[in-house]
């Protein structure tokens, strides 16, 4: 049996022990508590409601918040700034990135070439973690993590976004305040 | 002074048959996927066996095949409530072996979001520690400002538990704008709201007649088990590898290492509620005097540490955590070993709890601080 | 008054069909059981909810908001719900027995709302002479089901909770009981109704003679229903969920409303026995002396509901404050701190009777009468205020001799300081950061 070292107790503190300040003590920090989320609106000093009605309220999120993947556009002519030149699958640890290229005819300087663009992209987003090593090995700003955080979908199908998802972005259903 | 007995176990008088009672995997208190198989008499515990592997990954066999840049998002998913002190284990590590000079900057911010990470961590051990003992209101309440850490992470990182912190050589990004008004205005919160959570618990007679004389180890017997962290400070050891081996900007500020005599769960709540306030002390002298310039080290395109390896460790949250790297050259680790706290801190489990009432086993769970995610790996 | 003419409408309404007494002694009963059950049902409902409420406001949290304005109605969602359940019978449970244990606690519970005076006149639906006694008895039988679901469920969690709480209902009903034994002192009856009215003839609350009986009653009565933080028998970081570990659906949620009407009976009952019922200042004068007699019965129940409400926030309060204690700690506090308090409280009240008695025989008046229990005059009053409060004195003296080479009772002074040490630096493990390195590109 262990043995604890407890040094004697003065009259005072056995009045308060028998009376339980201790106890009340606690009692009045929830009471405290407990009036302030009544009466005081101010959250940040500490007494009030920190709830956040998520459907209803949109939370706050961070602009570098690593969220739903999205493959970014030329703002201007609406062409694809991914130049399928396979960095973020490669710096994938996940290996949840597919990069299908194709080549087609251009014609440069008025002599035809062949160049690889992008046909494809498949974004197993069930496998990702996150990390956001794709979106910094990507030379042209392309893929991007975006500040939407809603990814659940009904099949584990819907986890694989393709290139027109990642583009055009999934709808999400708003709820009203 | 006079000795007072500590009664927690008593002679069975009848010769009752034994039960084994299966506690976990899936059980409130177990933090996770723990299993313990509790052989009671009663409801005293006359033997314990820990099964452990639920949440097993491979970890380790992972990191063996992937690049050493690629490797840093695993660690955070070891223990998921201290990310960012994981990720600084790795990416130390792998600096100290390339020889890479990470400029001071890096270290300051380094250290205010780890001492963050640590208070972060602490105060979710302290919600379920006393939500194991039946306080559910400390939860809620830790949980209201381990959010506001979470929401510096959240700007500083891009991400809120698994943040991916550091890069090798650096950081992905420099402080935000608000960087330093957000964390001075946490730690200006953090020490009132501390001093609540003692008011209700810390003198409360229930709250002591569950933790004091509960667990006890001997500082001899923690040392010889591997415990670290704030479970071998409360049994009086003084062992804090931010003293011993500074790393980040730990060498340039001041800070007390709180021990306790008994080395019982009440002790080691003391401790971890002292160390909360000591991290707040660390983190006012870092952003008082966080320096100017870039964050990053020059880093050589592809990461290829020289052949060899190499063990370094930060004190955690939990304890001393480590990585054991071996190098072969190449871009891939020849052998990565996480020496993991958790893990090591959960083997004192079986010492501590013998003896005690089922009610005591989940409160000394609770004061081991594990994480399952690191001990299973 | 308007309201309540449709009484007496009622009333004239059913003696054209019965007889008077048909009326006065079979439907009216009949129409008061429904009116309390359902109203009791009602309150132990919406306790669920205020005290999802009030622990999120202390938690910093707005508790349920999205069904209904300010989530009004979530406690009948909650039972829709429940209802729809699906009804788990695990394998190799008794099956009876696990059928039968939620009809007995909610059996138990409710039962007991028979003879719990809400107001005067109409508002009680039977004063028993052995009210007092009814309650203890009836009360005591809902931790049969506790052991009855804990035995069938076939499951050792279940099987622990109801050891536990057993022993604990057991050991807490001694004190509980004893603990009334001095109000009754004063009373001088066991009917309910009577000690209601034996406080309003003495215009006073029993609480202020008998603080400490009224303390041990409360503390016992939190035990006994099984509530934080005495909730041992469901503790849920240890045992899961107790001893309706393996209930699910609306079985589940009888042991639920089992619990809740528990929790209004102990309340119901310590507002009768210590804060004197119905009973409130001036309301008599203002009402019935000008012969408003519904108003009168209505503004008492009323009265009765707050005062029982403010000892339902008590509850609430103390639960989501105070950690729980452990089996052993639990069996101390009641063997060794209750039970040793409610015998010197007995004792001393005893005493207290005795002294008045003695004084107002040697001609100090300080009984008016002992007709309809023991009315004081204002001396008599305060020599038994006095001797309530130096009560408190002489059980902290009394127990602190018992319990003074106890752990539990020298666990205050156990708040130590811990030792703050400013260890010496070792050498860097990562390079100095105080040399200024080479700055380089980002």
């Amino acid at each position: 049996m262990p043995l604890v070292s407890v040094p004697k107790l003065t009259f005072a503190q056995k009045l308060k022990r028998f009376f339980m300040i201790d106890l009340l003590k606690g009692l009045g920090v929830t009471l405290k508590f407990n009036v302030g989320a009544l009466t005081d609106k101010d959250a940040v000093a500490g007494k009030g409601i920190y709830t956040e009605q998520y459907p209803k309220v949109r939370p706050d999120v961070a602009p570098r918040f690593h969220g739903a993947p999205r493959l970014n556009m030329d703002p201007e002519t609406h062409e694809t700034l991914c130049i399928a030149c396979n960095l973020c699958a490669l710096a994938c640890p996940e290996d949840c990135i597919d990069v299908i290229p194709m080549d087609v005819e251009v014609v440069v300087a008025g002599k035809p070439r062949r160049k690889k663009v992008l046909d494809e992209f498949i974004f197993d987003t069930s496998r990702c973690m996150f990390c956001a090593l794709c979106q910094e090995a990507c030379p042209t700003y392309c893929l991007e993590l975006t500040q939407d955080f809603e990814l659940a979908t009904y099949s584990r199908a819907g986890f694989v976004w393709n290139r027109e998802m990642l583009e055009q972005g999934r709808e999400t259903v708003k709820y009203e305040a | 002074m006079h000795q007072v007995e500590i009664a927690t176990t008593q002679q069975t008088v009848l010769d009752s048959p034994v039960m084994t009672l299966n506690m976990g995997p899936q059980h409130p208190s177990t933090h996770g996927v723990l299993r313990v198989i509790l052989k009671l008499d009663g409801e005293t515990v006359i033997d314990l066996d820990c099964d452990i592997g639920y949440l097993h990954r491979g970890m380790e066999k992972i990191a063996e095949n992937r690049t050493y840049t690629m490797i840093a998002p695993y660690w955070d998913r070891l223990d998921y409530i201290a990310a960012v002190s994981n990720g600084l284990v790795w990416v130390e590590t792998v600096e100290q072996m390339m020889g890479l000079d990470v400029p001071r900057r890096a270290h300051y911010i380094r250290t205010i979001l780890t001492e963050l990470n640590r208070i972060a961590s602490h105060l979710l051990w302290l919600g379920t520690h006393a939500l194991d003992i039946g306080a559910v209101t400390i939860l809620l309440w830790a949980f209201r400002e381990r959010e506001e850490i979470l929401k510096i992470f959240e700007r500083q990182f891009g991400a809120r538990l698994t943040c991916h912190a550091w890069r090798v050589g650096g950081m992905p990004n420099d402080s935000y704008d608000d960087f330093e008004q957000d964390v001075r205005r946490f730690i200006g919160n953090i020490a009132g709201r501390l001093d609540e959570y003692e008011t209700v618990l810390s003198e409360n007679r229930i709250w002591l007649s569950r933790t004091v004389g509960v667990g006890v180890i001997s500082g001899a017997d923690a040392i010889a088990i591997g415990l670290s962290g704030p479970a071998l400070r409360g049994s009086g050891v003084a062992w804090d590898i931010r003293k011993a081996r500074p790393y980040a900007a730990y060498a340039d500020v001041d800070f007390d290492v709180p021990l306790g005599d008994n080395g019982d769960t009440y002790d080691r709540y003391l401790v971890r509620m002292e160390e909360m306030r000591q991290s707040r002390r660390i983190i006012q002298q870092a952003i008082d005097n966080l320096p100017d310039g870039p964050v990053n080290a020059k880093v050589p395109k592809l990461i290829k540490p020289p052949i060899g390896d190499y063990y370094h460790s930060i004190e955690g949250p939990k304890g001393e955590i480590g990585c054991y790297l071996v190098s072969d050259g190449t871009q891939q680790p020849w052998r990565m070993r996480v020496r993991p706290p958790c893990f090591m801190n959960l083997q004192a489990l079986k010492k501590l709890c013998i003896g005690h009432l089922v009610a005591d086993v989940v409160a000394i769970i609770g004061t081991l601080d594990i994480v399952l995610g690191e001990i299973d790996r | 008054m308007a309201l309540l003419a449709p009484l007496n409408l009622i009333d004239s309404l059913l003696l054209k069909f019965f007889s008077e007494q048909t009326v006065n002694y079979v439907i009216w009963p009949f129409i008061q059981i429904g009116a309390v059950v359902t109203i009791t049902a009602l309150w132990v409902a919406y306790a669920t909810y205020l005290e999802r409420k009030i622990s999120a406001f202390i938690q910093a949290r707005l508790g349920p908001m999205r069904v209904g304005p300010w989530g009004l109605l979530q406690p009948i969602a909650d039972g829709l719900k429940l209802l729809v359940k699906e009804d788990f019978i695990p394998e190799n449970a008794d099956r009876w027995v696990f059928f039968v244990a939620p009809y007995i606690a909610v059996v138990a519970a409710f039962i007991v709302m028979a003879v719990v005076p809400f107001g005067p006149d109409w508002a009680v639906i039977t004063d028993v002479n052995i009210g007092v006694l009814f309650v203890l008895a009836v009360s005591s039988v809902g931790v049969l089901a506790l052991i009855l679901a804990g035995w069938s469920s076939n499951s050792k969690y279940a099987l622990l909770g109801a050891l536990r709480s057993s022993a604990q209902m057991v050991s807490y009903e001694v004190s509980m009981g004893l603990a009334i034994i001095g109000a009754l002192m004063f009373a001088r009856t066991l009917s309910l109704s009577g000690i209601v009215a034996s406080q309003q003839s003495d215009s006073i609350w029993f609480f202020v003679y008998q603080p400490i009986g009224f303390i041990i009653f409360l503390i016992s009565g939190i035990a006994e229903n099984n509530r934080a933080p005495f909730d041992l028998a469901e503790a849920e970081s240890e045992l899961v969920a107790g001893f309706h570990t393996e209930y699910s659906g609306f079985r589940w949620s009888l042991f639920f409303m089992a619990e809740y009407a528990a929790m209004v009976v102990v309340t119901a009952v310590a507002t009768t026995l210590y804060l004197g019922g119905w009973y409130f200042p001036f309301v008599y004068r203002f009402t019935e002396a000008k012969g408003f007699h519904n108003a009168y019965v209505v503004v008492s129940l009323i009265v009765f509901l707050a005062k029982a409400g403010l000892l339902l926030y008590l509850y609430f309060w103390l639960r989501w404050t105070l950690p729980r204690f452990r089996y052993d700690q639990l069996m101390d506090l009641g063997w060794k701190w209750l039970l040793p308090a409610s015998l010197i409280n007995i004792v001393v009240t005893a005493i207290a009777v005795v002294v008045l008695q003695g004084l107002n025989e040697s001609g100090i008046h300080t009984i008016d009468s002992i007709a309809g229990g023991l009315n004081l005059t204002p001396s008599g009053k305060v020599i038994a205020i006095l001797f309530g409060f130096g009560n408190l004195l002489l059980s902290a003296v009394i127990l602190s001799l018992i319990n003074w080479r106890s752990r539990d009772f020298n666990l205050k002074k156990q708040r130590r300081q811990i030792r703050l040490v400013d260890l010496p630096k070792g050498r860097a493990a990562v390079k100095p950061v105080s040399e200024e390195p080479e700055l380089s590109k980002v």
